[in-house]
Parts: C-alpha cells; sequence; structure tokens
C-alpha cells in the first residue's frame, strides 16, 4: 500500500517536474522567438517591398501588409535603374566590391595567420609589445585616418585605384586578423612546436605542417569579420576609387538617399538586398564555424 | 612526438649563414606588417595630434599654433552635446549589449532546436552595411510611415511613435538600434564562451544540488569573465566610431540634439573647412577611449602576471 | 641647316602637333548621383562626347561632405580632380590654395564677363580670374501653394506680405489644414529663416548674413525675424517636422493637407516627377516681403577646375567650360532642374514653366532694384565655417519650442562669434 502511495506520489511530482520543464522550455522559445521577430523585422520589411509593386507602396505605405506582387524589381535594380550616373543598375559597383573585398579578405587573413604564427610561437624580446601596438589599430576611427591614407596613397600612385583601396583595407584589417589568429594559436602546444624543431623543421614547414591545418576555424571567423568589414564600408570605398569604380557601398547609399526625385523604394530594396548577400549567405553558411572558431579560443 | 631525437637522423650541420637567416625569419616576416601598422596606428595618431596644434583651415597645414583649436572645439555647443551624447550613449549601447546578448547565449545554449537559425537570426544585423538596415530603421521609426502609421491603420488612432521627432529621447533609438545591430556579436563570443566552461564543474555543482540559476550565477557566469572583458573592448570600439547610425537614424537631429563625435568631426574636416579643430576633436575621442582601454590594458598585465606567479 | 636647328625644329613642329594632338578628357567630381540631376549631367556627358571628349565622371551620393571629403583626398594625393562641382565661397576659399586653374583665356573669347549674371561675378572670379563656370541660376524664396488646400481654405490669391501670410495662415490652422509644409534639417530650417529676415528686412539680411556682422545676428531687428518665425515652428508647421523627409513634405502639398512651402526652385522639378503642373496643383509666388518691391535671394551651381599636368585634361577643361555656358547647355540643364541659366542672353519662352519664366523676369527687376542677394542657407555668402555654426542654432531653435527669439539671437550670434 505504501509502495502505491509512494508511486503515485512520485508520479505527481514527476509530473509537477516536467509542467515545469515544459514551462521552462516554453518561456525559452517564447523569449528567443520575440527577439527574432524585433530582429527579423527590418528584413522582413525589405524583402516585402522587393517584392510588391511600387504604385502599391506608394498607397499603402512602406510597412503593411503586402497586397501585390512583382519580381520586376530586381532585374530593374541589377540592370537597368539609373543610378551613378549611367542606366546600368547595380551589377558593376556588385562585381567592383567583388573584386576588392574577395583579394583584400584573403590576403589579410594571410597576413594575419603568419603574424600571428610569429607572435604567439616564436616570441622573441619585445614582440608582446610590438603585439600591442599592431592590435591598438582596431580604435583608428576612419575619418581620422583619411588624410594621411590619401596622402600616402598619392606617393605609392595608387590613389583613384582599387589596389590602393585594397592595400588600405589590408593594413587595416591587419589589426584584427593578427589579435584573432594570435589568441588562436596561443592554445596550440608548444610542445608540439618544439618537437618539430628538434626534427629539424623550419620556421615555414612549421607553418605549413602544423600551425596551418589547425587552423580553419580561426580562418574561417577572419575571413567572415574581414569580408563584412570590408563589402559594407562606405567611407574610403567612396573616396579611393573613381568614376566607373565605385563599390556597391556608393550606389546604395545614392538609392537610399535620393531626396530630388521620386523614390523608387521597389527598386531600392531589391538593391539593398542584392548588396546585402554576400555577407549574408557568407554568415548563413559560415556562422556556424564562426561560433567554433571563437570557442576554440580566440578570445583571450 | 619525440623528446628524443635519433641521432642517425639528426640533420647535418649547416652553413651559419644559413642558421642565422633560420634565426631571423620570425622578425623578417612580421617586419612589413609591423612597419605598416606601426605607421598606421602611430604615424597616423601623430600627424593628427599635430594638425590639432597647426593652423589648417581647408588643406592641411603646419603652422604651430598651440591649444588654441581645443579651446575654439570646446567653445561649440555642440562639441559638447556631441561627446556628451558619446559617454551616455557607449553605457547604455554596452550594458545592453551584454545583457541581452549574455540572455540570447544563455536561452540558445538550453540546447534549442534549430540553433543555426536563431543563430543567424541574431547574427545577420552585423553581416548587412548599416546603410542597408538604417534606411529601414528610419522608416520605421518615421511618424509618417512607420510603425506610429502602421499601428494608427490598423484602428488606434491615438497610438505615437515618434521617438527620432523628440529632441529628448531620439537618443534612444540610436542606442536601441545600435543593441540591435551588435548584440547578436556579443551572443556569439558568449555562446562560445559558454560552450568552452569544463563540464566537470558544472556536472559537480548539479551533483551539490545547486539550482540552475545558482549554478549559472555562481559558477559559470564567473568562469566566462574574460568573454565579458573581450566583448566590452570590441563593443566600445564600434561605440567610439559611431557614424552610420547617426546619419541614417536622425542625421544628429532634431536640431543638433543627436549629433555624435565621429559626425561633427567628418563635418568640421570636410564640410566647413576646420581640419586643425576636426583633429583635436578626434584626439579627444582617442582620449575618450585611452580612459577605458588604459586600464583594460592594465588589467590584462596583471593578470597575467598574477598567472605566471600562480604557476611559478 | 644645322643638326641643331634641325632638332629644334623637329622639337618644336613635335610639340606643336602634340599640344593640337591632345585629346580634351575629363572626370568631374559631383553629387548629383541620381534622377534627374544625374540625367542632366549625363546631357553634359552627351555634349561633350559629341564634341570629341572622353567623359568620366566620378558622382559621390550623401551629404556634401562626401563630395568635398574626396575632393580633400585627391587634392592631398597630389591629383586634382580637373572638374569639381563647388560652389560660394568655397571657389575663393580653393581659389586661395593656388590649386585652381584659370579660364581667362576662354572667357574673354567668348565673352562671359557680359552675359553671366553680374551678381555671380565676384563669386566665379574671386580675384578677378575666372576659376569657376556656373551652370544655372537657383532662386531660393519661392513660396508654393497647393491649389486644392488654397480653395478649400478659401484663400483667393497668395500673400504678398508677412501679415497677409499670418491670416492665411490663422485661416487654414482654423480649417484643419496645416499651414506650412515643412521637414527638418540644417539645411530647411535655415531656408525657410533667411527668406524670414530677407522678407522683413533687407538691410539686416546683408549685415547679418551676407557680411557675417554678428552685432547684426543681436539686433532688435533680428529677434523681431526669429518671433516670426517662432509663430510658424508652432502654430503653422507641424510637430511631425523632425523625422520626416523630403518626399513626405512634398506629398503633403500634393495631397492638399498642407496649403504652403517656403522651398527653392528645385521644388519645380520635384512637383514635375510628382507629376503635378502650374496653375492646376501648385501655385509659385514670391515670399512674402514686407517691402513690396521684387526680390531674389540666389544660388549658384558651379563646376570649378583645378590645375592639371596632363595636356589632355587641360583641353578637356577648355571644352567643358565652353559647353557648360554655352546656350544648349544652359537650356537643356535647367528645364527639368527648375533653375534659370546663368546666363541673362538666353531665351526661355519656351520649355520652361510658367513659374520660371517669371524667376527671370524677377531676376532682372531685382538687379534694377537692387535688391538681388545671394542665399546664406545655401553656401553663397559666408564661409562654411560660420555657416555651420549658425545652422545648427537655426536648427536648434525650431527644435526646441522653449527657446526665446532673443536666445536664439544671441546663441547664433555668439556660435558665429566662437568660429572666429
Amino acid at each position: 500500500m505504501a509502495d502505491a502511495a509512494f508511486t503515485a506520489e512520485f508520479a505527481q511530482a514527476q509530473r509537477v517536474e516536467a509542467r515545469r520543464y515544459a514551462l521552462g522550455r516554453l518561456g525559452v522559445y517564447a523569449f528567443l522567438g520575440f527577439f527574432a521577430i524585433l530582429y527579423l523585422l527590418p528584413l522582413l520589411v525589405v524583402v516585402a517591398n522587393s517584392f510588391r509593386e511600387m504604385p502599391e507602396i506608394t498607397q499603402n505605405g512602406l510597412i503593411a501588409f503586402p497586397r501585390s506582387f512583382s519580381f520586376k524589381a530586381w532585374p530593374n535594380a541589377w540592370a537597368h535603374y539609373c543610378v551613378q550616373g549611367t542606366c546600368e543598375g547595380v551589377h558593376r559597383n556588385f562585381y567592383n566590391s567583388l573584386i576588392m573585398t574577395v583579394p583584400a579578405t584573403l590576403v589579410s587573413t594571410m597576413l594575419g595567420a603568419i603574424n600571428g604564427y610569429v607572435l604567439s610561437k616564436w616570441r622573441f624580446r619585445g614582440s608582446e609589445a610590438l603585439f600591442v601596438c599592431m592590435t591598438l589599430g582596431v580604435f583608428m576611427p576612419g575619418q581620422v585616418a583619411l588624410m594621411p591614407w590619401a596622402f600616402i596613397l598619392g606617393r605609392l600612385h595608387l590613389s583613384n585605384s582599387v589596389y590602393g583601396l585594397m592595400f588600405v583595407h589590408c593594413v587595416q584589417g591587419l589589426s584584427f586578423t593578427t589579435l584573432f589568429c594570435r589568441n588562436y594559436y596561443l592554445s596550440i602546444p608548444d610542445d608540439l612546436i618544439k618537437a618539430a624543431r628538434i626534427d629539424g623543421a623550419g620556421f615555414w614547414r612549421i607553418f605549413f605542417k602544423i600551425v596551418l591545418p589547425l587552423s580553419p576555424p580561426i580562418l574561417i571567423v577572419t575571413v567572415i569579420w574581414q569580408f563584412t568589414g570590408i563589402w559594407n564600408e562606405y567611407l574610403f570605398g567612396v573616396v579611393f576609387t573613381g568614376g566607373t569604380q565605385q563599390p556597391i557601398t556608393a550606389s546604395l547609399v545614392s538609392l537610399a538617399t535620393t531626396v530630388m526625385n521620386a523614390r523608387a523604394y521597389d527598386v531600392t530594396a531589391a538593391a539593398v538586398l542584392i548588396g546585402a548577400l554576400p555577407p549574408l549567405l557568407i554568415y548563413l553558411f559560415g556562422g556556424k564555424y564562426f561560433v567554433r572558431g571563437l570557442t576554440q579560443g580566440a578570445i583571450k | 612526438m619525440s623528446a628524443i631525437a635519433d641521432p642517425s637522423s639528426a640533420p647535418p650541420a649547416r652553413p651559419s649563414w644559413r642558421a642565422r637567416l633560420g634565426a631571423w625569419t620570425p622578425f623578417l616576416v612580421l617586419a612589413p606588417s609591423l612597419a605598416a601598422s606601426f605607421v598606421y596606428v602611430f604615424v597616423f595618431t601623430f600627424w593628427t595630434l599635430y594638425i590639432s596644434l597647426s593652423n589648417s583651415t581647408l588643406l592641411p597645414s603646419y603652422g604651430f599654433v598651440g591649444l588654441k583649436p581645443y579651446f575654439d572645439l570646446w567653445s561649440n555647443q555642440r562639441w559638447r552635446i556631441a561627446y556628451g551624447n558619446l559617454f551616455f550613449f557607449s553605457g547604455f549601447y554596452v550594458v545592453l549589449s551584454l545583457l541581452i546578448g549574455l540572455a540570447l547565449a544563455i536561452a540558445i545554449d538550453q540546447r534549442v532546436k534549430g540553433e543555426a537559425i536563431w543563430r543567424t537570426i541574431f547574427l545577420y544585423p552585423l553581416a548587412v552595411s548599416f546603410i542597408v538596415t538604417g534606411a529601414v530603421w528610419r522608416w520605421l521609426y518615421s511618424p509618417d510611415a512607420g510603425i506610429e502609421f502602421f499601428v494608427r491603420s490598423l484602428g488606434w488612432s491615438d497610438f505615437t511613435f515618434r521617438l527620432t521627432s523628440d529632441r529628448d529621447l531620439a537618443i534612444y533609438t540610436i542606442i536601441a538600434t545600435g543593441v540591435w545591430q551588435s548584440s547578436g556579436f556579443a551572443m556569439a563570443l558568449f555562446l562560445a564562451g559558454l560552450r568552452s566552461v569544463d563540464p566537470d564543474i558544472v556536472k559537480a555543482a548539479q551533483i551539490d544540488g545547486a539550482s540552475r540559476l545558482r549554478i549559472y550565477a555562481k559558477v559559470i557566469l564567473p568562469a566566462i569573465a574574460p568573454i565579458f572583458v573581450a566583448v566590452t573592448v570590441v563593443l566600445l570600439q564600434f561605440a567610439i566610431k559611431t557614424f552610420d547610425l547617426v546619419v541614417a537614424l536622425t542625421n544628429s537631429g532634431p536640431g543638433i540634439a543627436t549629433t555624435f563625435p565621429a559626425n561633427y568631426v567628418y563635418e568640421l574636416m570636410f564640410q566647413r573647412g576646420q581640419i586643425s579643430i576636426g583633429a583635436a576633436a578626434s584626439i579627444m575621442m582617442l582620449a575618450a577611449l585611452s580612459v577605458v582601454i588604459g586600464p583594460y590594458a592594465l588589467w590584462v598585465t596583471w593578470r597575467r602576471k598574477r598567472e605566471a606567479s600562480a604557476l611559478g | 641647316m644645322s643638326t641643331r636647328t634641325a632638332t629644334l625644329a623637329g622639337l618644336v613642329s613635335l610639340a606643336l602637333v602634340s599640344a593640337a594632338s591632345a585629346e580634351p578628357k575629363t572626370n568631374i567630381l559631383h553629387q548629383w548621383s541620381e534622377g534627374s540631376d544625374a540625367a542632366a549631367i549625363a546631357k553634359l556627358g552627351e555634349m561633350f562626347t559629341a564634341a570629341g571628349g572622353k567623359w568620366e565622371q566620378t558622382s559621390i551620393a550623401g551629404h556634401t561632405a562626401n563630395t568635398l571629403a574626396k575632393l580633400r583626398a585627391d587634392v592631398v594625393a597630389g591629383s586634382a580632380p580637373p572638374a569639381v562641382q563647388l560652389k560660394g565661397p568655397e571657389i575663393a576659399e580653393w581659389n586661395a590654395t593656388g590649386q585652381t586653374a584659370n579660364m581667362n583665356d576662354l572667357a574673354a573669347k567668348e565673352g562671359w564677363d557680359k552675359v553671366v549674371a553680374p551678381a555671380l561675378l565676384p563669386v566665379m572670379k574671386p580675384t578677378g580670374d575666372w576659376v569657376a563656370a556656373p551652370m544655372n541660376i537657383h532662386r531660393i524664396n519661392w513660396l508654393w501653394a497647393s491649389t486644392a488646400a488654397m480653395a478649400k481654405v478659401g484663400i483667393k490669391e497668395m500673400p504678398k506680405t508677412w501679415a497677409e501670410y499670418n491670416a492665411d495662415c490663422d485661416k487654414a490652422v482654423a480649417a484643419g489644414l496645416i499651414c506650412e509644409a515643412h521637414f527638418s534639417a540644417d539645411w530647411t530650417d535655415s531656408t525657410v529663416f533667411e527668406v524670414v529676415v530677407y522678407g522683413q528686412n533687407i538691410d539686416l539680411f546683408k549685415k547679418a548674413f551676407v557680411e557675417g556682422d554678428t552685432a547684426a545676428m543681436r539686433s532688435p531687428e533680428m529677434v523681431k525675424a526669429f518671433e516670426q518665425f517662432r509663430l510658424m515652428t508652432t502654430k503653422y508647421m507641424d510637430p511631425g517636422i523632425a523625422g520626416r523627409d523630403y518626399d513626405t513634405a512634398t506629398a503633403m502639398i500634393a495631397k492638399g493637407k498642407a496649403v504652403f512651402m517656403i522651398m527653392g526652385d528645385w521644388q519645380i522639378g520635384i512637383f514635375g516627377a510628382n507629376k503635378m503642373t502650374s496653375p492646376a496643383d501648385f501655385a509659385c509666388a514670391q515670399a512674402p516681403t514686407d517691402w513690396g518691391k521684387p526680390g531674389f535671394i540666389l544660388n549658384s551651381d558651379s563646376v570649378v577646375f583645378f590645375k592639371q599636368t596632363d595636356p589632355d585634361y587641360v583641353e578637356g577643361q577648355k571644352l567643358l567650360a565652353h559647353l557648360i555656358l554655352s546656350p544648349a547647355f544652359q537650356t537643356v540643364f535647367n528645364q527639368t532642374k527648375g533653375s534659370i541659366p546663368a546666363r541673362l542672353d538666353v531665351d526661355i519662352s519656351s520649355g520652361f514653366s510658367p513659374c520660371q519664366q517669371t524667376s527671370q523676369k524677377d531676376l532682372q527687376a531685382a538687379i534694377g532694384a537692387g535688391t538681388l542677394v545671394r542665399s546664406f542657407a545655401h553656401n553663397m555668402t559666408i564661409l562654411q565655417k560660420y555657416r555651420g555654426a549658425a545652422m545648427d542654432i537655426i536648427t536648434t531653435y525650431v527644435n526646441n519650442p522653449k527657446m526665446s527669439a532673443k536666445d536664439g539671437a544671441n546663441a547664433m550670434a555668439d556660435a558665429v562669434d566662437a568660429q572666429k
């Protein structure tokens, strides 16, 4: 008899516990869901507007349940809309951004990895101080650096060229990439390196055979960070290029700040999404590695 | 991993110049980046410092005038408002981003399903340029076409939501949107930190009968204390550079209520031809930073020394 | 012929040949990056290409400061652009750096001194040499009105004095409409304010906003202007002016929700893009003045030329200047923008709206009556550092109803003094 009472009581406690657990789970999902909607709101508005027809937007407002559907804003934004002095849409600026961002990302990532390797595994007197010096660069505001960079690029005969802009982004990116990589490499056991040196491996062989194969998580973190930062940058992209070389951020600002004419909200929305697509995709597919790379010690 | 090398496979004696070159390789490899960073950080900063003490107007010029640009700078009400806004904004922005980022990370850490989707949803604001999202937020905040208009069209004709039109409240839109943009990043770092906590400590606490809340408060959060610092540092450098947020949301308005230092520097240097005053403002921005970075650097050094002495 | 003479002759003829075969090219830096502005620049490009030149342009969107940032970067880097969109006192400032190119020969050949509006000459020739080519003349002191709203309120004709304006506005407010459509930004607030000051007292405008005299900025007359301005911002404008954008303000006129709008003549182009015409949808009149004569506040866009070493760019500058001041371009450029040509001898009787034709007549009348002034709000008079400081105060005044007129006047004077 006592057995049955105990079982009943235990079952009751279990039910209470299960309900509390379920409520807890519900709470977590509700919390996440609420914030997710808040976060997604701007994106939803833009996506919706890129598929609505302009007269309907004018009539019902920018933030409204869509009552029309059309694909035509997209090809318009890509190839036909008049922006930045030509009527070719934003596709050329898109390619300009790619040409500028991909090499700069890869170079600054590679350099960051090598520098991080040096500063963590081949320490010499003063290397800590040098490391701090290099990372101070992350705090430099862009407006401050503009005229000095202009002067330097002028001396190097790289002003008004994509190569000049890539150089600027590489140097500025070095601070972050070195910081990330060096902190990550600290977690590679020193004994591994020592053993390799005893076996006769030199500087480069250790890098390519031991360190680099262990690097994918942090390299992805760096690539994601750099790509996003360089792709989305406006001021330097506009000042250090000219004419038809301007990046996509230039045409986005142009579309977003239209004052003197009726704004084509649908085309603007589509163009904005075209411009946001590469970083978004990278975060979508690389996000998992982003967190994993940070987990494995990028932050110390 | 061989601690004892096989003598028969020992490398032959090398010429000394190659060995010496080998010893120099790390430094040589680092040198170009070092030189570039040195120039970028120090030369640029010293150039700005010199210009802030010069008579530059339309273009940089090098006549020394002492501290006059600083006095001129502080006599402008707009600068005083901007500097004050910077501190006000940074405080709320950093604290809120930390709290919300932490909350989201803890929530996701509860082994929720579809983690990849949640994570992407909260991270995407950082991925997308603010030129893009700023325009949308501006629409959302605008009384004529945004949330107020939408809610009114649903029937609540008295609903008001016009923060960007209010001198005292507009800065909160900048704070809120800034937090929206970077709390995902804080979440990612906190998530990484939570994942790297030693599970044994957590199990030990669970066995001791501590409630979930206690475990978090007493065990897990202290274990990820360094992450708080790292996130704060990154958030602070975002805060100092606040420029696009202001341009997109309020354009320093209403009036000049939400003007920020980076915007005023830009205005002084490029619109108003007052480069020396703009440089002085930049130095003041960097000074504000060093107030925070200085203690952090000292703390890091102190912690390293403490770890070293604990091991030694 | 000795070898030396032959070589010399050869070199000279080579130089002549290369000078003659310099192919004009240009790269114009400007901020008109989209819409009808960009279309107007594109027309210039077409004319340039048709004349045998190689056309390139760099258009920078957003705030003017972006274009000026690029200009500075290029100048600091040692490669100043051949042509830049600059205006007002900035032309003098850049001229003072010694980097501007001199177009006197072309000017003399084409007789610019005789045909360009006299008020523009000191701006384009700050030290007596032609360094800039004006593209248009904008009129700032226009009062626009929604015909539908006027009919609804019962306003029969456009107000001529500020007293009439206030009376009309009282009627509009009583009828439940917004009287003045406005969106608050530093330049729009200053536009309305300078129109108020000008309309009340031309001498005050000249002393305070053209000469930059801060004593005039503190004067009781200025306080009176601030008082009229306060009446407008609290009673005749609606509370949503901060955070509103340009389109929405135009829509208020288009939909008849507001009666009046004080804005420059580019509003014609914007109304046109919204498919509105005058007098059916909107009316135009000189903004109210208390001194009963035709008046004109002038603004002008212009292109400044910087010294170049490449002879192709030098040729390109001459071609560009020639085209900008050609009657053909002056006509085509200004038709859709709403402004009038910078050359006074261009016939605008066809292809231009009635408001634009009125503008030119008023320009001539204002020149004759001595009431023509250049715009302070649109960067044609005092240096940017004074103008910027004053505009900060004006826009603060608009958004802070507790600021009294006296405080506003003193704050504006103090802000300008602080820059000296």
